[in-house]
This record gives C-alpha cells, structure tokens and sequence, in this order.
C-alpha cells in the first residue's frame, strides 16, 4: 500500500472511532429485534398465560417463524456467520454457543409444525434480542472504560500558524516540518513539540502530565505539543513531528500496554480456549441425558439450548482486559503510564524501594551554594568556568552558569581531557589546571589538606565538594548542591506509612549521599556505586523479596530491567522510559507513590472480576444443566454477568489516588 | 523485523482476541503477535512474513482489517 493510500485509508477510518461504530451497530440491530420480538411475546404469552389464541395453532408458529426469521438471521447475520465460521474452522468463540443455540432453536419451529417437539424459535427470537440488547449495554460500558485512553488520540493539535518569511500561515498539523517556527497565541495549543525561541507564557500541561498548575515557560525552555499555551504569544520552533513527538509516544506506550497480559489472566485465558468446545460436548450430553431419562425431547432441547446460551466465557475474558483498561486510562490522565500488565500484579509483592538519587529524588540540577578560595573570587571563576565549560556534566554545567551569572567572561582552554568518577583537566592561560575530586588530587598527588575541614563540612550538608587546582596548587574549592524536588519528603513519608522500606543508591560519595537521604527521610543509603553496578545491588537487595526500583538516567536501564518493578521517571532520557515498566510523566515522586496505588487498586479489581466471572459459571451452568432456567432467562444471565463485569471496572474510576 | 500495527472490527469476546493471535502465530514469518480486545488494536512483529498471507489469516477467522500502520 502506497503511503498516499495508507493516510487516506487512516483518514477515513479515524472519523467515527471504532467503538462508537460497534455501540450504533448494537443499537440498531438492539431496536429492529425488539421490534419483531415485542408482537412474538405478546402471541405467546397471551396463549401460555391466559390460554388465549389469537390465531389458530400452526398459523401462529408460522407467523412467530416468519417474525423470528429476522431477528437471527439478518440482525443476527454476523453473531452466526461468526460463530458458524468459528465452529467448522475449529476457531471456537463465545458467537458459536449463540449461533448453535438460536439455530436451533428457531429449527424447532418447522419440527413443531409437523408435531415432533415444542416450538421454540419464538424463544430463539427473544434470546437474540436479548443478546444484542446485552451487547449494546456492554458496549456503552466498553466505550466508557475506554474514554481516558481515547482522550489521548484526540489530544492532539489539528492546525499549526506557521511562519514564513514575515507571514503566518496555518497549515495542517501533518505539514509542519523539523525547523519550521510556529506561533501559538493565548489560549491555543501548542501544535508540537519544540522550542521557545520568542516571547514568555504559562502553559497548561496538565493534558500530559497530570500537573494541575501551569508551568512557566521562556527563551529556551522546552515546550510539549497538545499542552495549551496560556496567557502570552510564543514562538516555537518545531523540534519533534509526528510519531516522534512525546504524546505519540505516550499513545503508542498507553495502546501496547492493553495487548500485555496479566499473569492472574493465565487461568482465565486457558479456560476460556476450551470452554466453548467444551460447552457444546456438555449440551449435547444434557440432551441425551434428560431426553433419555424423561422421553420428553421438547424439555430435553430447552434444557440444552439454555445451557448453550448461559455458559458464556465472555465474562471471563472481559474481566483482565477491561479493569487494566480502565487502570491505564486513569493512569494516563494522572501522568502515570503502565507499560506492562504484569507490573500491576508484581507491584502487589513489592516490598522495598530502591531510588536512584540525582533527577529521581533531586530535580537532577545542580547549582552552586558556596565558593571558598584564597584568590579573587571573578578570577576563581573565571578558570574553573573556562575549563568546566567544555564539559557536559551537570555539575559542569553548574559552575559555568554560576561564572555567567556574575557576568564572568570565559576563555578557550587547550588539551581538555575527562577523567571518569574524577573530574576534568586541561590548560587554562597556560596553567595546567585540574577540577575535581579527593581521588583526582590524591592521583595527582596534589596537596588540599587546607581544606579537607571545610570539605567535610560542605559534604555533611549534603552538597558535593569540587577542588579547584592550578599548576599543582588548590586554588579553592566549590560547594555544588542539587535540592530535592519539592514533593520528595512527603512522598517518601507516605511509602513509609505503608511501611514501605526505602533504599538510596547513588555515585555520591557516603558523606554526601547520607545528608541528602537525611532530608529526604531516607534510612537506607548505599553510596561511592559505580554506574555499572547499580544492577547488581539491585540484586543484592531482591534477595530479601521484590523489589521496584525508581530512575531516570541512561545508567539506570539495566537497573530498571532488573527490578521486579521497573519505574522510569519520564522526563529521563528516553532509554530508561524503554526499560521501564511504569513511566510517570511528571517525574516526580508522589507518582510513585500513585502509581502503587493505582496498581493495587487495578489489581484488586481484575480479582473481583475474575472471582464474579467464575462465580457466574459456576452457579449458572449446573442450574441450567438441572433445568431450572428457561433459556431466556438463561440469556438474560449471561448478558447482565458481561455487563456487571465492565460495570465493576468502570467503578474504578471512582478511585482516587 | 518490522512491526504492524493493526485495527480491528468484529472483535468483542476474548476468544476472538485469542482466536486472532492463534491464527496469526500460524503464519510464517511472524515472531510475535498481540492482539488487544479492548482498544481493537493488534500489533505484529514480522521478519520476512508476507503480508498478505496474515491479512487472508485474520479474515479466515472472520475478522475485518480497519487498518494497517507500519511502525
């Protein structure tokens, strides 16, 4: 298919969502039974009833066979082409049970006439109203269960105003290219993502992340397409387009998380695959067995045709799917994104906590708190700046917007070299100039004993002591701290309360590491870990149970991957989003917090369904089997348990977390 | 490896969402099949599997292909 075609044939289908065209097909096919069947159960309980006969005997069942012929083989047309198919291609599904037990209960109709049994297409007429009417109540509550989740595919901007030269044109949002520039005026959403190039505003991104309060945005700052753009105009530069943008993301990740199982489904799912065949065996049994024992074939053929009808698997196998559903979506609004089924029935079994510090626990931005030197404090700044500036690290990044800050002008440096887990080296106005660590002055063998109060004193505050030398003397040294992020401290007192145990893992040196847990409220500190090892701590900790570990970085994946429950903060890099299991948007750590409420309440939901599922077959099917449900009722049972099943889902959404 | 991405009509019991995985595992070429009940979306990874013969599989089994997107 030409890819022309493809967006055509996209085009054309996204118009009516899928579920809404299934909901008006139920409807209709719901209203043209009823219609028919209203004046067939009038004809028939106005003679079982009150004895009364409108028309003579074999009239009345050709009129009731002419009536029925509708409802089940043109409303009803795809339930049996379906469930016939299903039964010849050994593809059972729950329309075959339907299928065989309308069928032939309709054939009773011609049997009837020529005095062999009862007549019972009336019957099949009703069941088929029945069914459709269930359908319909089904996929209304299937709709429901799904609106969060469709909510996100129509986040999207359709337009975008796009400037070229001095003029702003507005083109289809599929027409705006990387580079292009875009203006979004107050009140509009921002068509992609990009970046702020002009102007300043605050944006509601509570669409994508759950964050109710609009987050201000300037030159520089990095804007997500679908959020709106509140109070002032800003010009953006498109940087993500189509599917790489992040609620394309978000979508793709929210979707193949409904195709994941749930390990508590297994059962389910294995009993649902040899139900329906199963059912026929045990139906045809039933026949044999009443018709046997009583010589009635008319009572022996309802009981039948009520145990085909009431033994549905469909309960069963919408139990999972749709409490997940509903999960996800809730999920999705709050910034919580479930990637896999399966994390919602581990995280049940977790037990402890493992946090990476930087950009998990703290906002992953350093700045500088203290300057200590012996010599100028613009000149202190002025090397340690030119040096730093040619590093990517955050604590690089730091110090030099700490020397832009106080308008300090830097200078090139020569021979530039990182020394990893150390710090960095190279030639500043011709001094060799070294910033770093204890480890990078002891290799060096660089005296800072001067210091080494003060820089004890810095670490116990938690903050990150750097030494600045030049031609082997310590020039002074710079106090780099990253704050927590505002919510940590609460967060952390909550997973307390539920008597959580909650680790911290980190690069930092102990001293460091034990003063930022300190503030957090974290008791557990492992510190001095090198990247490669978070993993194995990791397992070191899983000995002692589950474990789910929170964090943001490319060095975090194979920790991720490791724990139990894997949850990846989303504004990391993308890398740890792929290995987690559960991304919170927002990142920060009271989405920890909800997304183990929300597990627990999904899961405990998933097992209520499966309990009334099974309860369901296992109250229904030996009644009917001992012939005490006619088979409309038995109809009107299997419809309402499918129906109470999504119906309970729904309550989920009740849930506040 | 590719992977397709599909909608699907006609999917409303848990055995057609199964029924569909069964039948598309069948066709050659194909590593993994999920198919999800709930959002009528079916995603195929495939290496060298053709196609056509998992679109003839999934009407087999009395199923319609609303839509097909290559990811």
């Amino acid at each position: 298919m030409s890819a022309e075609e493809h967006r055509h044939m996209s085009e054309h289908h996204h118009d009516i969502p899928i579920e809404e065209k299934e909901m008006n097909s139920w409807r209709k096919k719901m209203f043209l039974s009823w219609i028919l069947v209203i004046p067939i159960a009038v004809l028939m309980l106005s003679d079982r009833l009150f004895g009364i006969k409108i028309f003579e005997e074999n009239i009345m069942r050709i009129i009731i066979l002419i009536l029925a012929f509708p409802v089940i083989f043109i409303f009803g047309f795809r339930t049996i082409k379906q469930g016939i198919n299903g039964l010849f291609t050994f593809y059972f599904n729950m329309d075959s049970l339907i299928a065989l037990g309308t069928v032939i209960a309709y054939a009773t109709g011609f049997l009837s006439i020529i005095g062999i049994v009862q007549d019972y297409s009336g019957v099949s007429a009703m069941i088929m109203a029945f069914f459709t009417t269930g359908k319909y109540v089904e996929s209304i509550a299937r709709g429901k269960a799904g609106q969060e989740i469709r909510k996100l595919l129509h986040l999207g901007a359709k337009k975008a105003r796009i400037l070229r030269g001095n003029q702003e044109i507005e083109v289809n949002i599929s027409e705006v290219r990387i580079g292009d520039i875009i203006a979004v005026r107050p009140g509009e959403k921002i068509p992609t993502d990009g970046i702020v190039i002009k102007g300043e505003s605050a944006v509601d991104e509570s669409m994508i992340s759950g964050e109710s309060l609009p987050v201000d945005k300037k030159k520089g700052d990095t804007v997500i397409g679908a959020t709106i753009n509140q109070d002032g105009i800003l010009y953006i530069k498109a940087t993500k387009i189509g599917k790489d943008t992040f609620l394309s993301h978000i979508i793709k990740l929210v979707e193949e998380a409904q195709g994941t199982k749930v390990p508590i489904q297994k059962l389910a799912d294995k009993i649902t695959s040899i139900f329906v065949p199963a059912i026929i065996i045990v139906s045809v049994l039933t026949f044999f067995f009443w018709f046997y024992f009583t010589k009635d074939a008319s009572r022996a053929i309802g009981i039948a045709i009520s145990v085909l009808v009431i033994a549905c698997p469909c309960a069963l196998g919408l139990a999972t799917p749709t409490a997940l559903m509903v999960g996800s979506g809730i999920g999705a609004k709050n910034g919580i994104l479930i990637r896999k089924g399966e994390a919602i029935q581990t995280m049940k079994e977790v037990r402890t906590i493992i946090f990476d510090k930087t950009g998990t626990i703290t906002k992953g931005k350093p700045e500088v708190t203290d300057i200590i030197s012996e010599i100028d404090e613009k000149d202190f700044l002025k090397i340690a700046g030119s040096l730093e500036q040619v590093s990517e690290h955050p604590i690089s990044k730091a110090i030099v917007n700490e020397a832009i800050k106080k308008k300090i002008k830097l200078i090139g440096v020569k021979n530039f070299k990182v020394e990893r887990g150390r710090g960095i080296k190279g030639n500043v106005k011709g001094k060799n100039v070294l910033i770093g660590n204890r480890k990078l002055m002891n290799n060096n063998k660089i005296n800072y004993r001067k210091y080494e109060n003060k820089i004890i004193k810095l670490e116990d505050e938690g903050k990150t002591a750097i030494i600045v030398s030049a031609n082997r003397k310590v020039l002074g040294i710079i106090g780099v701290a990253d704050d927590l992020k505002p919510d940590s401290v609460e967060a952390i007192r909550r997973l307390h309360q539920n008597r959580y145990r909650t680790v911290m893992i980190t690069g930092d040196n102990e001293k460091t590491a034990r003063a930022i847990a300190l503030k957090a409220g974290i008791k557990e500190v492992i510190a001095n870990v090198l990247p490669e090892d978070k993993e194995k701590k990791v397992i070191e900790l899983q000995r002692r149970g589950m474990v789910a570990f929170v964090g943001d970085g490319i060095n975090d994946a194979p920790a991720l991957k490791q724990a139990n429950v894997g949850i990846a903060m989303g504004t990391g890099t993308d890398i740890a989003i792929e290995s987690g299991d559960i991304v919170l948007v927002k990142g920060n750590l009271t989405g920890v917090v909800q997304a183990i409420n929300l597990s627990k309440a999904t899961f405990r939901k998933i097992k209520q369904n499966l309990f009334w599922a099974f309860f369901y077959n296992i109250i229904a099917i030996p009644l009917a089997l001992l012939g005490t449900l006619n088979p409309v009722v038995a109809e009107i049972a299997m419809a309402t348990s499918s129906v109470t099943v999504v119906g309970n889902a729904l309550l989920l959404r009740n849930k506040k977390i | 490896m590719k992977k397709l991405k599909l909608t699907i009509e006609g999917m409303h019991c848990a055995s057609c969402a199964a029924n569909i995985e069964r039948a598309v595992k069948k066709v050659k070429g194909v590593k993994d099949v999920v198919v999800s009940l709930m959002t009528h979306k079916c995603f195929i990874e495939i290496e060298n599997a053709d196609e056509e013969e998992i679109k003839k599989a999934i009407k087999k089994v009395g199923y319609k292909i609303a839509d097909i997107e290559e990811e």
